[in-house]
């Protein structure tokens, strides 16, 4: 980043950032989430890790080297973020080589058709994530049971699983409820689910120390969460009988991991905050629109690729006012 | 040699699918398997075939400002006897082939090829041309219904490779169409370049 | 030669000439093909029922029953053997798929047991849903296998829903939707088992 040429005005104000070290505070963001999983899953959830982000990384340089005839750039920790954050999105249990499969999708469709980090369009961990749901069903979604539900079960469902179940056998929030985990428990990290969705309480810590390092800002966060939890309050204060509390929506699944971690990829996001706030209200209305009345309990994955794609459409119409423009 | 190269060119240098990029709705569509694709794109050359022929037969007959109703009037006569015939002889391709039989009346390479070439040419060098064009169009949705059938059902015409357990789902759903059609066109373009 | 004219003359000419060849055309190739279309159908048919029946000789005649639970009539294929009746086909559906409408011929013996099923026409999520043509009929696992059970020995329903029979991973949808469709089955074979008790003691 240093060598590039500089051509505004002085004085210049010289900071130390370059992708490298940004990339790795968010991996320093990741760390308490994936610390918990591995105590809340065992040890698969460290293999499973392991097994991605080594997948990433060798997928990266093989690819570069040999494919597109690069210098590998394996070292700028973006594939080690991919790695990291699509063993995040997977359950424990999952077969390793459903993981290699996975990573080569995130990188070799998601990230490297497009020509490599910069200039994908689309984010690697959700390419990957999606690829796998789509071809895996039945492994993707059979979550092992977490340390505290005892040992007679071997898979349990997702809150929101439970809840789309329910809804759709007539069952109304008060019977599903008692099925569920207390929204106290959810927000801790006692809940079925993938990796690293379970404790919505760390991912926001990881968020707070991106924020402070300032590698994100609060648009696009807060942008997804306001939306969710506007909806989903509406919804519910109208028919408490058919839709659940919003702590459900904001606490349950992938929403905080998303918004926090994988709305915000530099790369696939808005530009500047106006953008970005257009570009978080759109996740947050596609989220809850499948969570309510799509065919899938969880909707954040969709909502994000959807709205990658709209990012250059947004860059172009939300640009900040030149210096001295009208 | 002339009659060699219109017949030729529907492989790789005009080929409908890769290069041209037209009839993408079928080729997307019923490739979920190499036989679907093998009778899709043999069903598309017979249409091509009796339709280029008689489309040169008659060009000078038909006035200029009739020419694409006539056309299609042809060429649907042409798919609907595709579809009775194969409704009788071969129902169960049929039923897996199902709209898109139909459908290869609006097919852009059909009545792309009658207004590009059939039009303007003899019936000898429509009838190959024709031919090649529809025998390109069946490689390529072979090669693409090949392709996805292994990596989506561990199959290779109806014939098991591996275990359906390994299978990625993806590849027979539409998605693959799109993601195998893609990286087969950027194959193609590196041999095209070489 | 040289092209014709666009004048309204002829233009009317050959369309009307076009289209009248076409049409003949088409007319003679109908004809054609028409009892071979019919004879293909009738095949799959009954190529269907002798999958799911026991050995018969001889297909009674359909009858259309009304059943309760839907508004359409189901389709019923007694078939016996010599005079004797060894059981019946019902061409079953149930709307409730995961992408709606699903067909299925299902084969019920003298017992009232499921003889055998084979789903005629579905549209559901291939590697999902469309393993409902072996899952259901897997004698290796008693849990899933319906072959051989009746409404009275099991309930038809998925067991996360209180049920008798486990159903297809990740496609709780599809297994509800096919087990709808072989309840009713069972319901049209109520329906007409009276009336062919009447009719095989006549004989």
């Amino acid at each position: 980043m240093s060598n590039l040429l500089t051509v505004s005005p002085s004085p210049h104000v010289h900071t130390d950032d370059s992708t490298r070290k940004i990339m790795y505070r968010v991996v320093y963001a990741m760390i308490p989430a994936l610390i918990w999983s591995v105590f809340v899953f065992g040890l698969d959830a460290l293999r499973v890790t392991l097994i991605a982000v080594a997948a990433c990384l060798a997928f990266e340089y093989l690819i570069q080297k040999y494919l597109m005839k690069v210098t590998p750039s394996v070292s700028d920790g973006s594939a080690l973020i991919t790695g990291i954050l699509l063993a995040f999105n997977v359950p424990s249990g999952i077969p390793w080589w459903i993981i290699v499969i996975g990573s080569l999708a995130a990188m070799g469709i998601g990230k490297l058709s497009f020509g490599g980090l910069g200039n994908n369009i689309f984010n690697p961990a959700l390419v990957g994530r999606v690829f796998m749901l789509i071809s895996f069903p039945a492994q993707m979604t059979s979550w092992p049971s977490i340390r505290s539900a005892g040992v007679d079960s071997l898979t349990s469902a997702t809150p929101l699983g439970v809840i789309k179940e329910g809804l759709s056998n007539g069952l109304s929030v008060s019977e599903i409820s008692k099925s569920l985990p207390s929204q106290v428990d959810m927000m801790l990290g006692s809940m079925g689910g993938s990796l690293g969705e379970v404790s919505a309480l760390l991912l926001i810590i990881g968020g707070l120390y991106m924020l402070y390092k300032k590698v994100i800002t609060w648009h696009i966060p807060v942008a997804v969460l306001a939306s969710v939890g506007i909806i989903a309050t509406a919804f519910w204060l109208v028919d408490p009988q058919s839709y659940v509390s919003p702590g459900y929506h904001l606490f349950s699944g992938g929403l905080m991991l998303g918004a926090i971690f994988m709305a915000t990829d530099m790369v696939t996001s808005p530009m500047n905050p106006k953008g970005q706030i257009i570009y978080g209200v759109g996740i947050g209305v596609i989220t809850i629109s499948i969570r309510m009345f799509g065919s899938y309990p969880e909707g954040i994955s969709f909502a994000i690729l959807i709205m990658n794609a709209f990012t250059p459409l947004i860059n172009t119409y939300v640009k900040p006012k030149r210096f001295g423009g009208k | 040699m002339n009659q060699w190269k219109n017949f030729s060119k529907g492989f790789l240098k005009e080929n409908p699918v890769f290069v041209l990029l037209l009839g993408m709705c079928p080729t997307l569509g019923v490739t979920s398997s190499a036989i679907n694709g093998l009778g899709m794109g043999l069903a598309t050359t017979f249409v091509l075939l009796m339709s280029n022929m008689v489309i040169s037969l008659v060009k000078n007959q038909i006035p200029d400002k009739v020419r694409i109703p006539s056309f299609i009037v042809i060429i649907a006569a042409f798919v609907t006897v595709v579809q009775l015939v194969m409704q009788a002889y071969v129902p169960s391709l049929y039923k897996s082939l199902g709209l898109f039989i139909p459908l290869i009346v609006v097919n852009c390479i059909v009545l792309g090829r009658a207004e590009a070439f059939a039009s303007k040419n003899n019936v000898v060098s429509s009838a190959f041309d024709g031919l090649g064009i529809g025998l390109g169009f069946t490689f390529a949705l072979v090669l693409l219904g090949g392709i996805r059938e292994v990596l989506g059902s561990g199959k290779l015409f109806n014939i098991t490779i591996y275990s359906e357990n390994y299978v990625t789902l993806l590849f027979v759903l539409a998605p693959g169409a799109f993601i195998v059609l893609g990286y087969l066109i950027a194959i193609i373009n590196r041999i095209k370049k070489n | 030669m040289a092209k014709r004219e666009s004048t309204f003359i002829n233009m009317v000419l050959t369309l009307f000439v076009v289209t009248f060849i076409a049409a003949a055309a088409l007319g003679f190739v109908y004809d054609f093909t028409k009892d071979a279309i019919e004879v293909a159908k009738m095949k799959a048919q009954s190529e269907a029922i002798k999958k799911v029946l026991p050995e018969f000789d001889e297909l009674g005649d359909v009858c259309k029953v009304a059943v309760a639970s839907a508004s359409d009539s189901v389709e019923v294929f007694p078939a016996y053997k010599g005079d004797k009746l060894v059981g019946v086909a019902v061409k079953t559906y149930t709307n409730k798929g995961f992408s709606g409408f699903i067909s299925i011929m299902a084969g019920i013996d003298t017992s009232g047991k499921l003889f055998g099923y084979e789903v005629l026409e579905h549209s559901e999520t291939p590697g999902l849903g469309s393993k409902m043509a072996d899952w259901f009929r897997n004698s290796e696992k008693p849990g899933q296998n319906v072959i051989g059970k009746s409404p009275e020995s099991s309930k038809f329903e998925v067991s996360k829903d209180g049920g008798d029979i486990d159903a297809i991973t990740a496609s709780t949808i599809t297994s509800r939707a096919f087990l709808d469709a072989m309840v009713r089955a069972f319901e049209a074979y109520d329906v007409e088992s009276e009336q062919l008790k009447i009719k095989n003691t006549s004989l």
